[in-house]
């Protein structure tokens, strides 16, 4: 956009350039013109006046001679008749230069020669006066007839001189006419084109200083982005870098030097004294990665390995575009990074991810071990056990009988132990177990698995309808069988377990603890009896690992099954919550978001 | 000198009855061991032959009117399930009665002497499968099953099967529609 | 018309499990054969003789040195002649993974060995008598799934 605008401009200014020089041609050459004319018209006139100048010689030269004539006549002296002659050659002469001056003018031409004849004429009734003065015929009628006519022609003479003068003045009148027509609209015509100038000149100035504000912004664009450049070239740890292909020259950035460890520009920016700081063992590599983009004026991700002066290695990564500038120059241009970091961290990523691997095999085969190796020999002592008691009955003692019977008991709490820690273990999330599921069957294959417990307490066990979910399906069953068998176990002695598990939806606000969720609906089921109950303080700790409130003599509990209730609550994103008070029975409420 | 042998009673037996009834030339297929099917109608006489023969080796034909009568229920009870839809509100006990004209103890002790089950049992046990050939074969959901098979919910239909099976109705399904998967994909 | 004599293999590599397990068929008085195998190896070898008489039910143990349960159920399901055994796993574990492995992969029973001798005896006894009754009833064998 702003390019093309660019371009534009120059195009724009090109042709202003143009035009103007064309204006100024166009008024020169009308200049030279009128100039010409002004002095072709100064000429005119001058020559009009030499020709009035000539023409007043003339006259002045007869009257002269009449003078002189008249002088001679009263004096009678002699030397009264010398600028006579004086005036013949002046009046030949004169009449010369008229018919020069006035060789174009053909009736000026006829005029003159009208004039030379009645000059010749006033000339020759000059000499027959004369001659008869200078022999004293004077009052001779002779004389006075030839002095008349003398007059008359020279009044002629005079008339013609006066003639040609007007006609003189004449052509002079039509000529300033003419040209003062000419010269009259082109002062006129020049100022037009002056002030067309000067709006064009105004024009391309208001052009040239609008492109320059462009080039300057777009300069200090360029500084700022340079600047920004060399700031994320330090921060990115990364340096540019550009190969000019044509003339096989580089250019580096500053931070390629403070990548190399060196201090910017402070080396020929060339290639080999780049290579000199490849690490030996890439050298080679790197030296045919170079070869290789030279040949094929591109550079795809390379990684190697550079030393710098103080011995540090660094690793690098490199890549490169070619690009072609207007000029067509081919110009690869070039960022290499350093990675060090980035290797760094990765390898010890790795390294932790290879020990959380371990870790979990480990637990794995701990899993493993537990299910199976752990198990096998309990079963097999409980199995022997059973096989005592059944067959070597009438053989033990009574002593023995208690013994065994001691055994039995501690293998099973083993067993429930080993049972419920595989329980928790096993109790994991992943995503695609989740699956719609009708909770109301879970809940029905739960107490189908206590049934035998439910029947021998007499324990009365009523639920609502619960809508069906989207769960992980053995693990919200297994959360109802410990909730209920949780239920069974503390239940008050003589007392026949109620239990109610009701449904309800909770709205986030609602719910207690709870600061941040991303649902805000939670269906809530509460599981509620009316057993042994706890102090509230103690609503917490219960959820934990291991944690119980009675003595194992007591109550046979691990105190593992309400930790897999919590375990399998969170998995579910829910919450769990306990609610009790001694002797009262106690409320276990599980909330589970709803979800689309 | 003294050796030990061990018998395989299985293969001796097998191997006597296929080589008696090939020499007599009847044409039979071992169902299993102690079951024996003719494929043909066999004259009296070849019978008794076989009967004879077979005496010398101490194998005895059962001829047993107490294991007709267990097919029988059986075959009646087979036939109940199938046809749930037809005998709404007709306890089975009297159902069978009726149709076998026997007592329900006496069927149920000669049914229990013969097969070391119960009819309830056996009952539950066919209603069972056939909730299985529907749930493998029909698009019926379970809501729909334990209609058919007059089950007052499907919690009671999962109870039952769970207490049949050891596993859930959905387990069930998960499993054959993957070994179905497996197969396919092993040819 | 017949006799109902049910013949049983187990292949277990646990000396005290292969005594309960002989000992329960003993006390059960069913009448059964029982033929014991104490490796997976040991048990397809005799199987796969031409001339072995097939047993109705196979108990196999899971945890087997040089050849498991699973590899040995994958043969045998892998072979026509031996389609009419009923399989039946007889493991320590009950992991939800092994049993929906090995009822996919093509197991009639799974048993997590009980650890009380009567609890042993009434297994063992309901696993024959439901095969029984899948034998006898002309029930699908396809369908039969018993966990216990």
């Amino acid at each position: 956009m702003l390019l093309k605008s660019l371009y534009s401009s120059e195009r724009f200014l090109k042709i202003i350039f143009g035009l103007s020089l064309f204006i100024v041609l166009v008024m020169g050459g009308m200049s030279y013109q009128l100039i010409r004319k002004l002095s072709k018209s100064f000429e005119d006139v001058q020559h009009t006046y030499q020709v009035h100048i000539e023409l007043e010689k003339l006259l002045s030269a007869l009257k002269d001679a009449e003078s002189g004539k008249r002088a001679f006549i009263i004096s009678n002296d002699s030397t009264f008749l010398e600028p006579l002659l004086n005036s013949e050659s002046e009046l030949e002469g004169s009449l010369e230069r008229l018919k020069f001056l006035t060789k174009n003018n053909p009736e000026q031409q006829k005029n003159i020669a009208e004039l030379k004849i009645k000059i010749d004429k006033n000339l020759e009734i000059f000499e027959k006066t004369l001659d008869l003065a200078q022999s004293n015929k004077i009052d001779s009628p002779e004389f006075i007839s030839s002095f008349k006519e003398g007059r008359q022609t020279m009044n002629s003479v005079r008339f013609k001189i006066m003639d040609m003068t007007t006609h003189e003045n004449q052509e002079l009148g039509l000529r300033k006419e003419k040209s003062s027509k000419t010269l009259s609209n082109a002062p006129m015509f020049l100022y037009y084109v002056l002030i067309i100038s000067l709006l064009i000149l105004l024009l391309t100035y208001l052009q040239i200083s609008k492109n320059l504000k462009i080039l300057k912004e777009k300069n200090e664009l360029l500084e700022t982005f340079k600047e920004s450049t060399t700031q994320s070239e330090i921060i990115s740890k990364h340096g540019n870098w550009i190969w000019h292909v044509e003339d096989n020259t580089f250019e580096f950035s500053d931070n390629l030097y403070r990548l190399l460890g060196e201090e910017p520009q402070s080396f020929e920016p060339t290639l080999e004294n780049f290579i000199a700081f490849a690490h030996p063992d890439d050298l080679d590599k790197l030296t045919e990665q170079v070869n290789k983009m030279m040949e094929n004026e591109d550079l795809p991700f390379i990684h190697y390995r550079i030393v710098q002066k103080n011995g540090t290695i660094k690793h690098f990564k490199a890549y490169g575009k070619v690009l072609i500038d207007s000029d067509g120059h081919r110009k690869l241009l070039g960022t290499t990074a350093d990675i060090t970091d980035e290797i760094e961290n990765y390898r010890l990523i790795e390294e932790r991810n290879l020990e959380l691997e371990r870790n979990n095999k480990e637990l794995a085969s701990f899993n493993y071990v537990a299910s199976h190796d752990l198990q096998e020999p309990l079963r097999k002592i409980q199995t022997f056990i059973s096989r005592l008691e059944d067959k070597e009955q009438a053989n033990l003692s009574d002593n023995g009988k208690v013994y065994i019977g001691r055994i039995k008991s501690s293998s099973a709490r083993m067993r429930s132990l080993i049972d419920d820690l595989l329980q928790f273990s096993r109790t994991n999330k992943s995503e695609e177990a989740f699956e719609d599921s009708n909770i109301n069957i879970l809940l029905e294959t739960a107490k189908h698995d206590l049934a035998e417990i439910i029947s021998d307490k007499r324990a009365r066990i009523s639920s609502d309808s619960i809508p069906s979910m989207k769960v992980i399906p053995f693990q919200i069953k297994q959360l109802f069988l410990n909730l209920i068998s949780n239920s069974l176990k503390y239940s008050r002695e003589n007392v026949a377990p109620v239990i109610t598990i009701s449904y309800s939806q909770t709205h986030i606000d609602d719910l207690p603890k709870v600061k941040y969720s991303k649902h805000n609906r939670y269906h809530t089921i509460s599981v509620k009896d009316n057993g042994i109950g706890f102090e509230q303080e103690y609503a917490e700790q219960i959820f934990t690992l291991f944690s119980r409130l009675h003595n194992k003599n007591e109550y046979s509990g691990t105190g593992i099954g309400l930790s897999i209730c919590k375990k399998i609550v969170d998995n579910h994103h829910g919450y769990i919550t306990a609610e009790s008070k001694p002797n009262q029975g106690s409320t276990f409420t599980v909330y589970l978001p709803i979800t689309n | 000198m003294k050796i030990f042998i061990k018998f395989d009673f299985t293969r001796i037996c097998t191997k006597v009855i296929d080589e008696k009834l090939m020499e007599l030339g009847i044409k039979y297929r071992m169902l299993n061991f102690g079951e024996i099917e003719f494929l043909e109608e066999v004259p009296a006489d070849k019978l008794e032959a076989f009967d004879a023969i077979l005496k010398e080796y101490g194998v005895e034909k059962i001829e047993n009117q107490k294991v007709i009568l267990v097919q029988k229920i059986k075959d009646t009870i087979i036939d109940m399930v199938l046809n749930a839809n037809d005998n709404i509100n007709v306890k089975s006990s009297v159902y069978l009665s009726e149709k076998l004209g026997h007592s329900y103890g006496y069927l149920s002790n000669v049914f229990s002497e013969v097969t070391y089950t119960s009819v309830e049992n056996f009952i539950i046990l066919q209603r069972i499968e056939h909730a299985k050939s529907l749930m493998i074969n029909t698009d019926l959901s379970l809501t729909e099953i334990a209609y058919r098979l007059q089950y007052s919910s499907v919690a009671h239909l999962s109870t039952q099967f769970k207490n049949t099976t050891g596993i859930t109705p959905t387990t069930f399904q998960r499993i054959i529609t993957k070994r179905r998967e497996l197969n396919t994909n092993k040819t | 018309m017949r006799e109902d004599y049910t013949y049983v293999v187990l292949a277990d590599d646990d000396e005290d499990d292969r005594l309960f397990f002989t000992e329960a068929f003993e006390e059960l008085k069913m009448k059964t054969k029982v033929d014991i195998y104490k490796d997976g190896v040991d048990l397809m070898n005799a199987l796969n003789q031409s001339d072995s008489v097939l047993p109705n039910i196979l108990f196999l143990d899971l945890n087997m040195p040089m050849k498991s349960g699973l590899e040995c159920l994958k043969e045998i399901k892998d072979n026509q002649r031996f389609k009419d055994i009923a399989i039946a796993i007889y493991s320590t574990s009950a992991s939800e993974e092994d049993i929906e492995d090995t009822f996919v992969n093509g197991a009639n029973i799974y048993i997590k060995k009980p650890n009380n001798f009567n609890n042993l005896k009434k297994i063992l006894s309901d696993v024959v008598t439901m095969n029984w009754q899948y034998h006898t009833s002309g029930l699908n064998k396809d369908n039969f799934l018993l966990r216990l």
